[in-house]
C-alpha cells in the first residue's frame, strides 16, 4: 500500500524533556487517523514535526514520497496544517490571504476555488475583512479555507472544531469526510472523543510522548483485556490506556 | 479585607513575585550578564545624573529657556488635547484583568475611581522622575524640588484630563447643544490665543536677521513677557512654578496656587463624575486586541488603514514574492518607519530653532538639500531599526512561516526584501531631492563633488542599510532568546535592558566588520581611477563597494536560511 504519510521513530526533545519518543505510524490515502491523548501528551509537538514546523530530534517523516528532512519544500507542498489557534497576517484581508496562499502553492485557479471555499465556509461577503474583524469561529474557517485552497494530499488538523458553531461543525465534518473520500489522508488531533470516533478510521493514542495504542477502535478494544473490554467506549479505552501510562513523564 | 487593603496586597504581591522571577532568571548566565550591563547603563545614564552637587557647567540660556517653554507648552498641549482630541468618553483605563477582577467585586465606583487616581499619580511620579533625570539639570539645580514640583504639576494635569473627559461625556449626552458648548469653548480659546499671538507679533515682530542664537531666544523672552502671551501662559506658569523654584523658599511660595488648582480639580472631578464602567470595558478589550496584534508580530499596534496592495500578485511565479508582497502591504497599512523619518525632520527643525538657527524659516531652499542628505544618511543608521517588516515582525508567526513550502533562504531573502526596498527607496528619494536642490552653499569644491558624491551614496547607502537589516534579522534567527522578535509583551527588567544593549553593540560590530571588505574594494577601485576621472571616480568606487556588500548579504542569506530551517524555539514554546 502507498502511504501518504510515513513516520518512523519520531522523537522530539525540548532540552531534557522528551515530548515525543519513538512514535511510528503510517496513514494511507483516504484514511483518517485520530491522534488522542491527555494534555501534554505530545500531540501538538507531533503535529508540528509532521508539518515541518519543528525539526524532529530523531526519526523520519515522509510525506507523499518526499522526506521532510531532505525534500522539505516538496513535502510541504503536499500538506496543510490547520493549528488549533489560527494565525494570520493581521494587515492582509481575507481575500488577500487566499491570494497569498495561491502564490505560495502556485494555485492558478485560486479565485474560483477561493470563492467556493468562502461559500462553503460561510465567509462570503467577508472578503475585505481583516482577521481582527473576524470572530474566533470565522478565523478558524478562514484558516481551513487557506489550508484547503491547494487541495492538499495530507491534512494535519489540531482541534479543528474549536470555535465553530453547530452548523459549522456539521459542515466541517462533512468537508473532512469528503476530502478523505477524494483521497486525502487526514491526521486529526482532538480531545472531542465523539468526533474522533465518528470520523477516524484508526486511532493513535499518545501518552507521555509514547504511542500507547495504534489501530481501529475494534482492534484496540480487542487488544485490551479485562472486564467489559468488548463493550468499552472510546472514552473508557482512553481512560484505561492513559491511566496505564500515568507513570510516564509527560512533556510540558 | 477592605478594598484598599486588597489593592495594597495586590501591588506588593505582584512586585514581590516579579522580583523573585527576575532573581530566578539571574541564575542563567545570559540574564546575569544582561543584568550587569543593564545596571552599568542605568548608572551611567540615569543615576549619575542625580549628582547635582558639582557645578552644573555651562548651559546656554537658550536651552534653559527652551526647557521652561517646553514644560509650559506641553502642559497647555495636554489641556488642549483633553478637550479637543479623542472620543467623548471617560478617560479611565483599566486592564482586562482589573475589569474582570475588580468590576464584579463589591466595590463602590468611587473606590474604583480613587484606585485609578492613585495609579495615575504613581505614573505621574515616574514621569516626574524621568523629567528630573533628563531635563531637571537644565531647569533647576535642586533635583528634589524639581521632582516634587513636576509630580504635583503632572498629577494636576492627570486630574484635568480625567475631569475633562467626564465633562465631555456629560456634554456629549446632551447632543448638539453639548457639542456646541464644548466646541464653542475650544474655538473661543483658540481664537483668543490666535488673536493674542497675532497682535503681539505686531508689537514684537520675528527678527528679520537672526545672526546669533541669543537673538532668537531674546526675542522669545520678550514675546512671552508681553501682556497677551503672559496672560495665556499664566495658568501654565502657575503649574510649573514649583518645579522651576530654585530654592525651598521660592518652592513654598509657588506651592499654594498649585495646591489650590489641585484641590479645585479634585472637586471638579468628583462633581463631574459619570459612570465609566462601560467605556473602561471597551477600552480594556481594545487594548487586549492591540496587544494580541503586537503578539501576532506587530511592533506597534494601532488602527490598520486598508490601503491598496502595492501590486497585483499573480498566482504564477516565484512563491517568495508573496512574502515581499505581504510585507509591502504591511508597510503601507501600518506606517512605521516613515513616522521615524518625519519625527527626525521635525526634531531637527526644532533643535535648530532652539539653538537659534532660523535659516529653516528664512532661507528654506538652502537648508533642504543638506537636510535631505542628512536624513538619507540618518536612515542608514536608524532605518534598519525603524523599518521592521521582516523576520522581526514575522518571527512571532514562526509556525506559519515554517509550514510554508519555501526553503529557508527563500524565506529569509524575501522577508529582508520589503524592508530593504522601503529604506532604499526613501534614501534614493531623499538623495534625489538633495541632488535637485543642491548643497545650499556656494563653495566651489562642494558644488563639484555634490553630484558624484550623491551618486556614490545612492549606491552605498541602500547597500549599507541592507547589511544593517541583515544583521538585525540574523540576530533574531541566530539568537532568538537574546533578541526577541516584536511580540506583545516586551521583556522587562534590568537584565532585558542589558541584553538589548549587548545585542545592539554586537549588531553594530558585525555591521562594521562586514563593511570592512566593501570599503577596501571601494578604495582599490576608486584610487586608480581618481587621476583620470577625478571626483567621478566616487560613483564607481561606491558601486564596487555596494556590490561587495550585496554579495556578502547574499552569502549571509544562504547561511541564515539554513539556520532558519533548523531554528528550534523550543525554549520559548515547548508544546
Amino acid at each position: 500500500m502507498d502511504f501518504l504519510l510515513r513516520v518512523a521513530g519520531l522523537e522530539k526533545r525540548y532540552g531534557d524533556v522528551k515530548a515525543v519518543q519513538g512514535v511510528s505510524f503510517s496513514v494511507a490515502p483516504g484514511e483518517v487517523l485520530g491522534l488522542v491523548g491527555p494534555n501534554g501528551a505530545g500531540k501538538t509537538s507531533t503535529l508540528r514535526c509532521l508539518a515541518g514546523i519543528l525539526p524532529p530530534s530523531a526519526g523520519r517523516v515522509v510525506v507523499a514520497g518526499y522526506d521532510l528532512a531532505t525534500d522539505a519544500v516538496e513535502a510541504k507542498r503536499q500538506l496543510a496544517f490547520l493549528p488549533d489557534e489560527p494565525r494570520f497576517f493581521e494587515y492582509l484581508t481575507v481575500w488577500e490571504h487566499l491570494n497569498f496562499t495561491a502564490r505560495l502553492y502556485g494555485v492558478e485557479d485560486w479565485e474560483e476555488r477561493g470563492r467556493a471555499l468562502l461559500e462553503e465556509m460561510e465567509l462570503s461577503g467577508k472578503e475585505k475583512s481583516l482577521p481582527g474583524e473576524l470572530s474566533r469561529g470565522m478565523k478558524q474557517k478562514l484558516s481551513i479555507a487557506c489550508g484547503f485552497l491547494h487541495s492538499p494530499r495530507l491534512i494535519l488538523l489540531d482541534e479543528p472544531l474549536t470555535g465553530l458553531d453547530p452548523i459549522g461543525i456539521r459542515r466541517m465534518k462533512a468537508s473532512l469526510r469528503r476530502r478523505a473520500e477524494e483521497g486525502a489522508a487526514l491526521v486529526l488531533s482532538s480531545h472531542l472523543l465523539p468526533l474522533v470516533e465518528e470520523l477516524c478510521h484508526r486511532l493513535l493514542v499518545i501518552a507521555g510522548g509514547r504511542a500507547m495504542a495504534l489501530g481501529s477502535l475494534d482492534e484496540i478494544r480487542a487488544r485490551l483485556s479485562g472486564p467489559g473490554a468488548e463493550q468499552a467506549s472510546l472514552e473508557d479505552l482512553f481512560v484505561r490506556i492513559t491511566s496505564a501510562a500515568g507513570g510516564e513523564k509527560s512533556s510540558p | 479585607m477592605s478594598f484598599p487593603g486588597a489593592v495594597v496586597f495586590l501591588w506588593l504581591a505582584s512586585w514581590r513575585n516579579r522580583l523573585r522571577l527576575q532573581l530566578q532568571r539571574l541564575r542563567r548566565p545570559r540574564y546575569l550578564l544582561g543584568a550587569l550591563v543593564g545596571l552599568g547603563y542605568v548608572y551611567s545614564i540615569f543615576l549619575r545624573r542625580l549628582d547635582f552637587s558639582g557645578p552644573m557647567g555651562h548651559v546656554p540660556p537658550g536651552v534653559t529657556l527652551f526647557a521652561e517653554l517646553s514644560l509650559m507648552l506641553s502642559s497647555l498641549a495636554t489641556v488642549f488635547s483633553a478637550w479637543a482630541l479623542g472620543p467623548d468618553r471617560p478617560a479611565l483605563t483599566f486592564t482586562e484583568s482589573e475589569v474582570v477582577q475588580l468590576f464584579p467585586a463589591p466595590v463602590a465606583r468611587t473606590s474604583l475611581l480613587h484606585y485609578k487616581l492613585v495609579k495615575g499619580w504613581m505614573g505621574a511620579a515616574l514621569g516626574a522622575l524621568m523629567a528630573t533625570l533628563f531635563i531637571g539639570r537644565l531647569a533647576n539645580p535642586v533635583p528634589a524640588l524639581f521632582f516634587a514640583g513636576s509630580w504635583l504639576g503632572l498629577g494636576t494635569l492627570y486630574l484635568h484630563t480625567t475631569a475633562a473627559s467626564f465633562t465631555r461625556t456629560r456634554l456629549a449626552a446632551r447632543g448638539w447643544l453639548g457639542g456646541l458648548v464644548r466646541w464653542g469653548g475650544v474655538g473661543l480659546a483658540l481664537m483668543a490665543v490666535g488673536l493674542v499671538a497675532f497682535r503681539t507679533l505686531g508689537t514684537h515682530p520675528f527678527p528679520e536677521q537672526v545672526g546669533a542664537p541669543k537673538d532668537l531666544w531674546r526675542w522669545l523672552e520678550d514675546f512671552m513677557a508681553a501682556p497677551g502671551p503672559a496672560a495665556v501662559l499664566w495658568p501654565a506658569r502657575l503649574l510649573v512654578a514649583p518645579a522651576l523654584a530654585r530654592d525651598v523658599g521660592s518652592f513654598v511660595q509657588a506651592l499654594p496656587p498649585l495646591l489650590a488648582m489641585l484641590g479645585a480639580h479634585y472637586l471638579w472631578l468628583r462633581v463631574a463624575e459619570v459612570p465609566f464602567e462601560e467605556a473602561a470595558v471597551l477600552r480594556a478589550e481594545s487594548r487586549t486586541r492591540e496587544r494580541a496584534l503586537r503578539g501576532g508580530g506587530r511592533g506597534r499596534a494601532g488602527a490598520i488603514t486598508l490601503r491598496k496592495a502595492p501590486f497585483r500578485l499573480m498566482a504564477r511565479g516565484r512563491p517568495e514574492v508573496a512574502l515581499v508582497w505581504k510585507n509591502l502591504i504591511a508597510r503601507k497599512r501600518m506606517g512605521g518607519g516613515v513616522l521615524a523619518l518625519v519625527a527626525f525632520l521635525l526634531a531637527g527643525g526644532a533643535v535648530a530653532a532652539a539653538m537659534g538657527d532660523a535659516r529653516l524659516f528664512t532661507d528654506t531652499r538652502r537648508v533642504v538639500g543638506p537636510l535631505a542628505l542628512t536624513a538619507a544618511v540618518f536612515l542608514t543608521v536608524m532605518g534598519p531599526s525603524a523599518f521592521r517588516m521582516d523576520l522581526r515582525m514575522d518571527m512571532a508567526k514562526l509556525d506559519l512561516l515554517r509550514a510554508l513550502p519555501l526553503a529557508g533562504w527563500q524565506v529569509v531573502g524575501a522577508e529582508l526584501a520589503a524592508s530593504a526596498l522601503a529604506v532604499g527607496g526613501f534614501q534614493l528619494g531623499l538623495l534625489l531631492v538633495a541632488l535637485g536642490v543642491g548643497p545650499g552653499m556656494d563653495e566651489a569644491w562642494l558644488l563639484e563633488v555634490w553630484a558624484p558624491g550623491l551618486l556614490s551614496l545612492a549606491c552605498v547607502l541602500p547597500a549599507v542599510s541592507l547589511a544593517g537589516l541583515f544583521v538585525q534579522n540574523a540576530a533574531v534567527v541566530l539568537f532568538p532568546a537574546w533578541v526577541p522578535a516584536d511580540r506583545g509583551e516586551r521583556a522587562r527588567g534590568i537584565e532585558a535592558l542589558g541584553q538589548r544593549l549587548l545585542t545592539l553593540v554586537g549588531s553594530l560590530v558585525v555591521t562594521l566588520v562586514g563593511l570592512a571588505p566593501a570599503s577596501l574594494v571601494g578604495l582599490v577601485v576608486g584610487f586608480p581611477l581618481w587621476p583620470s576621472l577625478d571626483v567621478w571616480a566616487l560613483p564607481l568606487a561606491g558601486a564596487a563597494a555596494a556590490l561587495v556588500l550585496v554579495a556578502e548579504v547574499g552569502v549571509g542569506i544562504a547561511l541564515l536560511g539554513r539556520a532558519f530551517e533548523h531554528l528550534d524555539v523550543a525554549e520559548d514554546r515547548p508544546e
